[in-house]
């Protein structure tokens, strides 16, 4: 167990400092793609309206008219003091953004996961529990439909029925229209609690219950389909077999031999769905009004807020790449297989 | 298994969890019941309460109800004193502007309105405004030689400076408020004169409140809560579910509008329009073939069935239109550009010869992220299929918005469907960023506005007028003016399809929604009514 303590250790440390040299590149293709892209900022914000000489200027006033490399060398300099620079949009600081947005989409995704996980692991266990039932059928549809409807459908669907037609959930938004969100970590939930706002607490979960839902019902199938694969793998294995023989009941025969090693491969799964949610939910963002950071990103690309994108972008890759090495060292901290 | 994974368990907790997502919401807040404001809600988000930031539809509506501009025009397109005190005198060189202001007006966090603030106010506009290019070059200074007296001199005569006096992006400014921000932007506050106090401000939520010491009217409803959605099914369906009190319309889908229409129809719900002022045309690129020959353009022109367009398109609610110009600046009510007339078409197209095996390829691009630009397309394409196929082939392309306005003025694109909102009431606001020139040989613009919007059209006649509009006021200058819009038909550099007004709709219980002529909706006119 040591020795492989010692070779997570030292693989995290090499992963760790490779660390910069991936944001390196990804910050580098975001500020080329970025660049290479037809139109600018100034083409998004002054349309068609604007003469030549508003042109110039305002790419002046944004260093768009500065050498490639100068703008390139520029941004890797500001990168490195850790300065993301400021909107091209309305000139706010793109971290301040970034601190709003963020704990929306982390917030969101959290909830997601849960729904998803409460809905997927169930409906896996039943439809293997009672294999060829209408049971096993509802679960095999279901977890097929989840990952087969489109996100946007299956929201706006989400939303006609229950916002619209039913009128149990607000259509959008994350906070009530007429009330000050309380605002400490971003984390309205978590802020509300701080606060011992329990209004502010209703009136968060309110707003989550129909797009954490709904996302989570959308994530669940890649749950129930893995969970049920893999307990039923581990059910038919040798170890389970012989802890059968070994006359283990079948409370501890499901805790300690099956469920653990059918849960798996599903912590991979999962690490990789948590590090797809770090970048926002796009569609559901976009159509739950979720002021999340992939919303600010789809509108940062189309008003080409070069200094937005690339800090969205540096950001979550961060997270997406820090994510991907706790999942890995905690693969090896449960798993003594597993040999890096 | 059966001790730990009993089904029965997983049923009641089940059945226990989706009885408290159930009951929870049911406690809950519903925005209406909870605020006496009244909730407007548009698509959308606002980027800055800041003047100098504002450049969409939605920022605009934001800054009417919390600032005032020195003038508006009102119903009969004649400029009427707001803020100032009477009408503008202009020097007999048109060089210079005296403009009078009113003393009772104060602003928001109490500071005195008066010239300086105005002159603090648009030179911080030329300074920093994004859309400082709607003052030009053309101011040459500012003098305030009385507290309620604003005069501006100018480089050279501009006529629509009037125009630009009625433009909400100079709405003043308080100095004193600013003073720290008169060189950087300030994005979440705003301190004017207007009817409403930002009470706050994040991008997807205004809360307005009523200025207590407005100089004017008071506004007749309590407060309103200025809330934006992301998309337009979200924005419809929270109208339908009585979650908001008035939507506005900036980029609803046509189906949707045609919904609404009907239940407006039926007194559900009201229906408030602007005049109309937003134009939909395709700029024909001039300088290159096909399109370099004039006959061929008038072809393209006479093969756009607009009724049908406008009735497949947005049901019929947008109105078809043969002129650069909204009917609002048009005195007599002449249509310039031709009408359908397919037969007339073909005639032409067979001169030039096509027709009879030798089609007229049209690549006509659209901004693929508009979707009613892509539904014109696909019907102007089935149209021309459908009655001049053997003369016309038009072939469609999507292309990004930015995308395009970046490659309009490389003269990457043909045809191309874009529309046009003039940023200030005043026909040459219309006709300028689309036909003006400054550097031209013959009939190919190459530098200036008309290069900028794609058309590369010039014409020494609509130059000359444009220079001779400067020296005159009134009904001499709109016929000035009209007589560019009809030179242009003629050579036909773009062909107008539509005109569209804002739109917004209110529950049975508030008032009818009104606009302004510059079409932005009047916030304090909204009221809730017992039905």
């Amino acid at each position: 167990m040591k020795k492989n303590l010692d070779k997570v250790f030292k693989y995290s440390l090499i992963k760790i400092a490779l660390m910069p040299i991936s944001i390196w590149i990804i910050s580098s293709l975001v500020f080329l793609l970025l660049r290479v892209a037809p139109g600018g900022p100034c083409d998004a914000m002054l349309g068609t309206s604007a003469d030549q000489i508003a042109r110039d200027n305002c790419r002046e006033d944004y260093g768009l008219n500065d050498p490639f490399i100068n703008q390139y060398l520029n941004y890797l300099s500001d990168l490195i003091h850790l300065n993301l620079g400021n909107s091209t949009s309305n000139g706010e600081p793109v971290i301040d953004v970034i601190s709003r947005a963020l704990p929306a989409s982390i917030e969101l995704g959290f909830f997601a996961i849960i729904f998803a996980a409460l809905i997927g692991f169930p409906l896996g266990y039943l439809g293997l529990k009672k294999k060829g039932s209408k049971y096993d059928y509802f679960s095999r549809i279901t977890g097929i439909s989840s990952y087969a409807i489109p996100p946007f459908w299956g929201a706006m669907m989400a939303q006609l029925i229950f916002s619209v037609i039913l009128r149990i959930f607000p259509i959008g938004g994350r906070f009530p229209i007429f009330y000050q969100a309380p605002n400490i970590t971003g984390f309205i939930i978590l802020d509300s609690i701080l606060n011992s706002n329990l209004f502010a607490l209703q009136a968060a979960i309110y707003h989550l219950l129909l797009p954490s839902i709904t996302l989570g019902f959308l994530l669940s199938g890649i749950f129930s389909r893995s969970f049920r694969m893999n307990l039923d793998k581990s059910l038919r294995s040798d170890y389970y077999d012989a802890a059968v023989c070994r006359g283990i009941n079948n409370k501890n025969l499901m805790i300690n031999y099956a469920i653990p090693n059918a849960l798996l491969p599903i912590l991979t799964i999962t690490g990789l769905t948590i590090a797809s949610l770090a970048g926002g939910a796009l569609l559901i963002e976009i159509t739950f009004s979720w002021p999340g950071i992939a919303l600010k990103l789809q509108e940062a690309i189309f008003q080409r807020d070069y200094k937005m994108v690339q800090g969205i972008t540096i950001v979550t890759s961060l997270i997406i790449v820090s994510i991907n090495l706790f999942i890995d060292i905690l693969i090896a901290f449960i798993d003594p297989r597993i040999d890096y | 298994m059966k001790t730990l994974f009993n089904l029965k368990r997983i049923k009641k907790s089940f059945s226990s969890v989706f009885i408290f997502l159930i009951l929870l919401p049911l406690g809950a807040c519903r925005n209406n019941s909870f605020t006496n404001n009244i909730i407007i809600a548009s698509s959308g988000k606002i980027e800055s309460a800041d003047p100098a930031v504002a450049n969409t539809l939605k920022s605009l509506q934001l800054l009417n109800a919390l600032g005032d501009t020195l003038y508006e025009i009102n119903g009969e397109g004649v400029l009427v004193p707001k803020l100032a005190s009477s009408l503008p005198i202009f020097s007999q060189d048109n060089l210079q502007i005296n403009i009078e202001l009113r003393k009772d007006v104060f602003f928001h966090d109490g500071t005195p309105f008066n010239s300086y603030a105005m002159k603090f106010t648009i030179e911080r506009f030329q300074r920093i405004g994004k859309m400082s290019h709607i003052l030009g070059d053309n101011i040459e200074s500012i003098e305030t030689p009385r507290s309620n007296l604003l005069i501006i001199n100018f480089k050279k005569p501009s006529s629509s400076i009037e125009g630009l006096l009625t433009s909400i992006y100079l709405t003043p400014l308080s100095p004193t408020f600013y003073e720290n921000h008169s060189d950087d932007y300030l994005n979440n506050d705003f301190v004017g004169t207007g009817e409403y106090i930002l009470k706050s401000f994040s991008n997807e939520l205004q809360i307005l409140e009523p200025n207590p010491n407005y100089w004017g009217e008071e506004v007749k409803n309590e407060g309103i809560n200025f809330v934006g959605y992301s998309n337009s099914s979200s924005l419809y369906g929270a109208f339908r579910s009585n979650q908001v009190d008035v939507l506005l319309s900036n980029s609803i889908d046509d189906s949707q509008r045609n919904m609404l229409k009907i239940l407006s129809e039926n007194g559900s719900i009201k229906e408030g329009s602007s005049i109309p002022n937003e134009i939909s045309f395709i700029t024909l690129r001039t300088n290159q073939e096909p399109f370099n020959n004039k006959k061929i353009r008038l072809a393209l022109a006479l093969s756009l069935n607009r009724l049908l367009i406008s009735d497949k398109v947005s049901y019929g609610l947008r109105d078809p239109i043969l002129s650069l110009l909204p009917p609002i600046f048009k005195t007599d009510n002449l249509n310039t550009w031709p009408e359908y007339d397919p037969l007339k078409a073909r005639e032409i197209l067979k001169g030039e010869g096509y027709c009879d095996g030798n089609k007229l390829i049209v690549p006509l691009y659209y901004r693929s992220n508009v979707d009613t630009d892509k539904l014109i397309a696909l019907t102007w394409q089935q149209q021309v299929n459908d009655s001049i196929s053997d003369c016309i082939l038009i072939n469609i392309y999507g292309v990004e918005s930015t995308t395009i306005y970046k490659n309009l003025s490389e003269g990457l694109y043909p045809a191309v469907i874009l529309d046009w909102t003039g940023e200030y009431s005043d026909p040459i606001a219309y006709l300028s960023p689309l036909v003006s020139c400054k550097d031209y040989v013959g009939e190919i613009c190459l530098e200036g506005e008309s290069v900028f919007s794609g058309s590369f059209w010039a014409s020494k006649e609509v130059e000359s007028l444009f220079t001779k509009s400067e020296m005159l006021q009134g009904e001499e200058r709109i016929e000035n003016l009209l007589r560019i819009d009809k030179l242009t038909s003629i050579a036909v550099p773009y062909i107008p399809i539509w005109i569209s007004s804002q739109k917004a709709w209110a529950q049975a219980n508030i008032s009818t929604p009104t606009f302004n002529n510059a079409g932005l909706i009047l916030m304090s006119e909204l009221e809730k009514t017992e039905n």
